[in-house]
């Protein structure tokens, strides 16, 4: 290994441990590295505003703003009736309509931790209130909210893209659509999980089933905040809009629908909707900016293709290449964040992956997922922590009993890897 | 010194890939071993945006764009970029090769850029989904352009919608139907797979803006002059590698968009001339572009 | 004093923030509007969307930055002794702020050499891609002092927006 990556890879673990912010922290590694190069600074700068100049990136901020909007809208309430109605009545049924509830606002509004903080907010203090444990109630929530991040619409998408744009092309269209199938069965995964548990600790079961009367009108209440997915479907696949266009409509749907057809939003609310968004749009961006700088050592000093020689070193069967990168991306998920886990391992990763015969946009989905893995891993899982702070309970309390739900998403991760066809299947038809 | 290079190419046998890595092999003859240049394609360094500006800060040393994002840089680069400007391939590389091509090249040097050479782009034709025969047909139609004034400007004066949108959402795009064509040269018809998504290629080829190898002033101010003129002599050298590989390029990108079902039209070229008067005044304004026009037209 | 006026400067950066979230999104509706009912697609719309969303994430940053609250206490700096969880939360503030310097001096120079260059489809100078980094570093370096200044009084910089 060369001087320049040394220091590039010292200072940012060493900067990570102390606790510096991610984006701050490959910044100033970035900056520390491009010294020792004898590069000018001011190239860091550069890399970071190039990186941020990427038109369907415009997408992220609308897409964080729209979930944002529907957090505080009120959306979740119809959600969560609308789900209740269906499986309420059910063994662990609270359990699994809220399953259903996290995975449909999730899938709506795009982002895990709106996914927690909207739907965990009504429903952790409703299910404890019901008779079921804290721990229970914070995990079934919290990993029914990572599938958030792979269904449409979701900005972790366009981050993978454009991660990935200067390795493979992959549309943000077809990436949502690998990840539909992958999204069901993780949720099949996460309702077996909610009933297995609820069945073993022996949990009551809760009235009767009210009729399919109730299930049509509580899904025409939650209908109009649905509609944002038809929309941004609709419109990038009919060509109508770009991913972009689609998103910010989907925007001015959300607040139509929290403002006029629900009433639900006040100005109060409004305005921390706007203000939350700009902090993540912050965020999110400095992180996007600040890891093409980042990248760009990685290609020079061609990280990629050294990774990808010490993995054959190990071996050359792509079952063992591919169990290795989803162990490596799980042990960095656990303390990166998501954007930054995709940002800097597809890169690394990517091109090993599809050297092995792995199509991209498979590739996609199994990071995306294991990277919502990693927000449900301490030491650092945003999720897991707005879950815990909702429920009252400790991160180890929920640790000790995740093993369930781990073990149902890791099998959906397993099945993502190794059988093409669950990602393939839908973009291969619509061809 | 291994001079770093960069190309937003992927293929590493792309025409300009090939050409500087020749440059590389006269170089190093040339000055017994000293110098050589290491091309990093693949946009390795950056967008073709940020590796001009690399340059312009000697942080990087050579790069090979096309013309259009220097317009707003150094103007006298638009000059080539201008519409049915060129008669034929060979009135452009005679025009080049001239002095008006030494001279644009020459004008970057104030704002930090060396011009070393052009490169060929080939012609730039309008593909879609119907045959466009005359100026008529384009009105009204979406189609793509660089995010650039000139070609704005350019697909304006056709009458059509100009659309600017960046290259790689293009595909997608005359997929869906959101742009109705685009304009580029046959190998990236061909490469970007954009045959895919519509068929009708109307030669209307109304621009050949070129490819231009520039060096950073900050890296050759440091070159004693004898160094300088080794440069100079490997990159005229390596455009004749260019040409010949491009010309193949060409030829079998055609070969295979014609297999991929293209449908290959002629078209009306006057009629388009006759609009493009607007394009000229509102971009040739200084008495140097007029000059520069008027030498390439006279150009035999 | 000193904590009034960042909070000011915080709640303007705010207010400029969603300003500009809200334009931006103007801007790619009309584009659309612009593509379907007039026909002539305004080419002018991305590349000012793309510009103003700079300028979200720079005053956006900045006040994610300014909120962040106890940063650095996610680490294993945790497992240490108190006084020196304080020591390195001082630290990791004073790195921000560097990083914050560093912003301001990169680009300034970027925006000074591309002053003279035309942007592509707006009629202003190609180097105003850069002051947002110079505004997002002097108000990350502002606040990164405002952090350390409390640290040192014991005090704790309250978020001006929820
Ligand atoms: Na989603
Ligand atoms: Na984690």
């Amino acid at each position: 290994m060369n001087m320049e990556l040394t220091v590039l890879a010292l200072s940012f673990t060493l900067l990570l441990i102390l606790g510096v912010p991610v984006a701050f922290a490959i910044g100033l590694s970035s900056v520390a590295t491009i010294v020792v190069a004898g590069l000018p600074v001011a190239m860091v700068f550069q890399k970071m505003v190039g990186g941020m100049q990427v038109f369907s990136f415009l997408a992220i901020p609308f897409f964080v703003f729209a979930g944002e909007l529907m957090l505080y809208g009120g959306i979740a309430d119809r959600i969560v009736r609308f789900a209740n109605s269906l499986v309420g009545h059910v063994r662990g049924g609270l359990g699994m309509s809220n399953v259903i509830g996290c995975t449909i606002f999730g899938g709506v509004a795009g982002s895990p931790l709106a996914d927690v903080s909207a739907m965990g907010s009504v429903m952790i203090p409703l299910m404890k209130k019901e008779g079921y444990d804290a721990d229970y109630a914070v995990n079934v929530t919290t990993h029914a909210a990572l599938v958030g991040a792979i269904m449409p619409t979701s900005h972790n998408m366009i981050i993978f893209t454009l991660a990935a744009s200067g390795l493979a092309s992959v549309s943000v269209l077809g990436l949502i659509l690998a990840g539909l199938v992958p999204a069901i069965i993780l949720t099949l995964c996460n309702l077996g999980a909610a009933y297995w548990v609820a069945v073993r600790r022996g949990y009551p079961i809760h009235g009767n089933f009210p009729g399919w009367l109730e299930v049509i009108k509580s899904f025409g209440a939650a209908l109009p905040g649905l509609f944002v997915v038809v929309i941004i479907l609709g419109g990038i696949l009919s060509g109508a809009f770009t991913a972009t266009e689609s998103a910010s409509i989907a925007v001015a749907w959300a607040l139509f629908v929290t403002v006029i057809v629900y009433r639900t939003l006040t100005f109060q609310n409004f305005l921390k909707a706007c203000a939350k968004a700009c902090k993540t749009t912050g965020v999110v961006l400095l992180l996007i900016g600040i890891s093409n700088a980042f990248g760009y050592f990685m290609a020079l000093y061609e990280v990629p293709q050294m990774t990808g020689a010490l993995m054959q070193k190990i071996s050359n069967e792509p079952w063992v290449i591919f169990l290795m990168i989803n162990i490596l991306l799980f042990i960095l998920g656990t303390f990166l964040d998501m954007a930054a886990t995709i940002l800097i391992c597809t890169p690394i990763f990517m091109p090993i992956a599809m050297h092995f015969g792995m199509d991209p946009m498979q590739f996609g989905i199994m990071l995306l997922i294991n990277c919502a893995l990693g927000l449900n891993t301490p030491p650092v899982g945003s999720v897991q922590f707005v879950g815990c702070a909702i429920g009252g309970i400790s991160v180890g309390q929920v640790m000790r009993t995740i093993g369930p739900f781990y073990g149902a998403l890791t099998l959906a991760m397993l099945l993502v890897t190794y059988v093409p066809q669950f990602t393939l299947w839908l973009p291969n038809l619509l061809k | 010194v291994e001079f770093r290079s960069a190309d937003i190419h992927n293929s590493d046998d792309y025409p300009t890939v090939v050409a500087v890595k020749h440059m590389s092999t006269v170089l190093e003859k040339l000055s017994g071993g000293k110098h050589k240049i290491k091309v990093f394609n693949k946009g390795a360094l950056g967008s073709e945006k940020e590796t001009i500006d690399q340059v312009k800060i000697g942080a990087l040393d050579l790069v090979r764009v096309n013309v259009a994002p220097m317009n707003g840089i150094c103007p006298m680069t638009m000059v080539p970029t201008m519409p049915f400007l060129f008669r034929s391939v060979d009135h452009m590389r005679k025009s080049l090769d001239g002095p008006v091509g030494a001279e644009i090249l020459k004008s970057c040097e104030s704002v930090g850029y060396v011009g070393l050479a052009f490169y060929d782009s080939g012609a730039r034709s309008i593909y879609a989904k119907k045959a466009i025969k005359s100026v008529a047909d384009a009105k009204g139609l979406k189609i793509r352009v660089q995010q650039s004034d000139l070609w704005v400007a350019l697909v304006s004066a056709m009458g059509a919608n100009a659309t600017p949108m960046p290259y790689g959402e293009v595909y997608t795009g005359l997929k869906t139907g959101l742009i109705d064509a685009a304009e580029n040269n046959i190998p990236s018809f061909d490469t970007a797979k954009h045959v895919e998504a519509v068929k009708v290629y109307s030669k209307t080829e109304h621009s050949m803006a070129p490819e231009i190898l520039v060096m950073s002033k900050v890296v050759w101010d440091k070159l004693p002059a004898n160094e300088q003129a080794m440069v100079r002599q490997a990159a005229k050298e390596s455009v004749a590698v260019q040409r010949k590989a491009w010309d193949e390029a060409e030829g079998k990108s055609l070969a295979n968009v014609k297999a991929a079902g293209a449908e290959i039209v002629d078209v009306d070229k006057r009629s388009f001339q006759a609009v493009m008067g607007p394009v000229y005044d509102k971009f040739m304004t200084t008495p140097e572009m007029k000059r520069a026009i008027k030498a390439i037209q006279d150009t035999k | 004093m000193f904590t009034k006026f960042c909070a000011t400067v915080s709640k303007i950066c705010m207010v400029l923030a969603v300003i500009g979230l809200i334009a931006v999104i103007l801007c790619v509706q009309w584009q659309v509007i612009g593509r379907y009912v007039f026909n002539d697609t305004p080419t002018w719309a991305e590349a000012l969307a793309m510009l103003i969303v700079l300028f979200v994430t720079a005053f956006g940053l900045a006040v994610g930055v300014r909120d962040a609250g106890h940063i650095g206490l996610e680490s294993l700096v945790v497992l240490l002794p108190e006084k020196w969880q304080h020591r390195i939360e001082v630290l990791i503030h004073a790195l921000v702020g560097l990083f914050g310097f560093l912003m301001v001096q990169g680009g300034w120079l970027w925006a000074s050499a591309k002053w003279g260059e035309k942007k592509p489809m707006l009629p202003v100078p190609d180097g105003i891609d850069y002051v947002p980094v110079i505004i997002a570093g002097a108000l990350i370096l502002l606040f990164s002092i405002e952090h350390i200044v409390a640290l040192l009084r014991g005090e704790v910089v309250e978020p001006v927006w929820e």
